[in-house]
């Protein structure tokens, strides 16, 4: 049997960091990849008030559904 | 592992990391804009098409930004759940 090998801990907590900076990029990218073809269908000189509104909603709401559905699956009230 | 080497892995790892993450980002940005601009492929790119191109780049990143605050916002606020 392979002897245990155990990482550095400064090394295991920087590659926490690393990966925690990872996901949140992740979510983000899904964010803006999804937000930006419902809100700016016509891309400006600038992201006026109604796209920005809107992105900033539906980021939000995107995230809200994500929360909605895992609570359902995981047994939430099944009717 | 001494600690100079532990310094250049830590950096390497986030060299590499920039690195997938930017060519992700072009990728997606290309895709979209290309979408978005490029309706109909003529024999080169106008200048119609060339300004939206660089329009969308723009607001892609804008809307990227403000995504990122409002994600960061959510998470320290307790609506994470992602």
């Amino acid at each position: 049997m392979a002897p245990q090998q155990s990482i550095d801990p400064q090394m295991a907590a920087f590659l926490e960091e690393e990966k925690r900076k990872a996901m949140f990029n992740e979510v983000v990218a899904k964010l803006a990849d999804v937000c930006f073809d419902k809100c700016v269908s016509k891309p400006g000189a600038s992201l006026d008030r109604y796209e920005s509104a809107c992105l900033s909603q539906c980021a939000l709401r995107y995230l809200e559904t994500g929360q909605l559905i895992m609570s359902r699956i995981s047994g939430g009230s099944m009717n | 592992m001494d600690s100079q080497n532990s310094e250049l892995v830590k950096q390497q790892v986030q060299a590499e990391l920039a690195n997938a993450y930017a060519q992700e980002f072009f990728t997606t940005v290309r895709e979209k804009c290309f979408a978005k601009c490029i309706t109909k492929p003529g024999p080169s790119l106008s200048s119609g098409e060339a300004t939206c191109v660089s329009r969308c780049t723009d607001r892609y990143v804008d809307a990227t930004r403000m995504i990122s605050g409002v994600v960061l916002q959510a998470y320290s606020s307790g609506q994470g759940g992602v």
